[in-house]
């Protein structure tokens, strides 16, 4: 416990020390209980700009537990509400989510996108497992998040495309207004094959999203999916970043897993030579 | 838990709590469960490749199981996270060498194939690193 405690508190020394120097334009509050700080400024509107963890992180247990594996539908980073699927799409749905589960404790988990090395596309990468980079203009925001290098842009002031004009993508295209210091997004045009939670959806897709910053440190996405074909009305959660002070992002190429879907039963499987294996 | 045992696995402690707390985001990009976590094994040898690679790290390792009655040597693929866990925990792309001797406590394949999840890895200097939180910490010494 007492080597525990002192790991924490040598984290945690530090990353004070850097928030309180990154910060020396604010008027110091001795003495009393500092507030939070109010959120940086672009144009007259909240500068979400910076690199940035999901806050609390996504965090697992013990990949065999009931509460699920990470690459489990039912995994603990998948918080918020159960989708509110159409009853004729509900047994199927269950179904599919039983068989993931069902062969993770068995201990012979199926492949996910992710093992073919695919992006998760939206709004799976909000959920921000590597660290996410927000670079914002008065006309864009771009959003960068380190894991697959994958990259969506907000255009401010403009609608989204209408959906037969949308071209289909891992990210869609969005356009974004503000309401207030809230930017409202709206996202059309994600592939009928990028699916977030397993769940199934049309091409009239729309994401809607409410991104506001909390404090200079913090900013939440409530973020809203609707679909008239597969849902009975909206399926709404909300995502919590917390700043990551002096990171510089990574690179991130997919370059070789290892991981394979076994051509015959599906499962996954490890590959033991090289992509190239160019080796001697 | 004897002193002298509590005293050994301090390190490693230590590199847990560094890895749970630094982790950005403690979520790995695929299930583990084809690696039998309870039954983990301890391997020692030497170092045949270091693949420094998205999405995962590969130790290749010609090595023996301490604890296993066969005392042959297995030419194993040991996955670790991803660079960038790994750095965030203080791993460095070139941290090790073929040639090197190591030891990795490592959780196997279920399949029995050569192949397991790092758990702990104990270079030549005697440093020891984690494999980050997705993966879980070690319960072998």
């Amino acid at each position: 416990m007492a080597a525990a405690a002192l790991a924490v508190s040598l984290i945690v020394a530090p990353s004070a020390q850097a928030q309180a120097q990154s910060t020396p334009a604010q008027a110091p509050n001795a003495k009393t209980q500092e507030p939070a700080k109010a959120a940086p400024k672009l144009a007259g509107k909240p500068d979400f700009t910076g690199v940035w963890d999901r806050a609390p992180p996504p965090v697992q247990p013990n990949p065999r537990t009931a509460s699920g594996s990470p690459a489990s539908p039912n995994g603990p980073q998948f918080a918020g509400a159960a989708p509110p699927i159409k009853p004729e799409f509900k047994a199927a749905y269950d179904a599919e989510v039983k068989r993931l589960a069902d062969a993770e404790q068995r201990g012979e988990p199926t492949t996910s996108q992710n093992t073919m090395c695919l992006p998760q596309g939206m709004p799976a990468m909000m959920l921000a497992i590597f660290p996410m980079e927000v670079v914002q203009t008065p006309k864009q925001v771009t959003i960068i998040e380190e894991a697959f290098t994958q990259i969506r842009r907000l255009y401010i002031g403009e609608d989204p495309p209408q959906v037969e004009d949308a071209e289909p993508g891992f990210y869609g295209h969005t356009g974004a207004k503000w309401d207030g210091d809230t930017l409202v997004a709206e996202t059309v045009g994600i592939k009928t094959n990028v699916l977030y939670r397993n769940v199934p959806h049309s091409e009239n897709l729309r994401i809607h999203e409410r991104l506001k910053m909390i404090d200079a440190d913090h900013f939440e996405d409530e973020i809203t999916y609707t679909d008239p074909q597969y849902l009975t009305g909206p399926w709404t959660w909300k995502w919590a970043y917390q700043r990551r002070n002096g990171y510089k992002m990574l690179e991130y190429v997919c370059e070789d897993n290892r991981e394979f879907a076994d051509p015959v039963t599906g499962q996954q499987r490890m590959r033991f030579k090289t992509k190239t294996d160019n080796k001697q | 838990m004897k002193a002298a045992n509590w005293a050994r696995r301090m390190p490693v402690l230590v590199l847990i709590a560094l890895g749970v707390s630094a982790a950005s985001a403690a979520w790995a990009h695929h299930s583990f469960a084809m690696y039998d976590n309870e039954h983990q094994i301890k391997l020692k040898g030497k170092v045949t490749d270091f693949q420094w690679t998205n999405p995962h790290v590969y130790i290749e390792l010609d090595g023996v199981d301490q604890y296993g009655e066969s005392k042959d040597v297995k030419s194993w693929v040991i996955e670790c996270a991803n660079p960038g866990i790994l750095d965030r925990i203080g791993w460095k792309f070139n941290m090790i060498h073929k040639g090197d001797e190591i030891t990795a406590i490592v959780a196997p394949l279920r399949s029995g194939e050569p192949g397991a999840l790092l758990k702990l890895v104990t270079l030549a200097d005697g440093k020891q690193f984690g494999n980050g939180a997705p993966a879980g910490p070690a319960l072998i010494q």
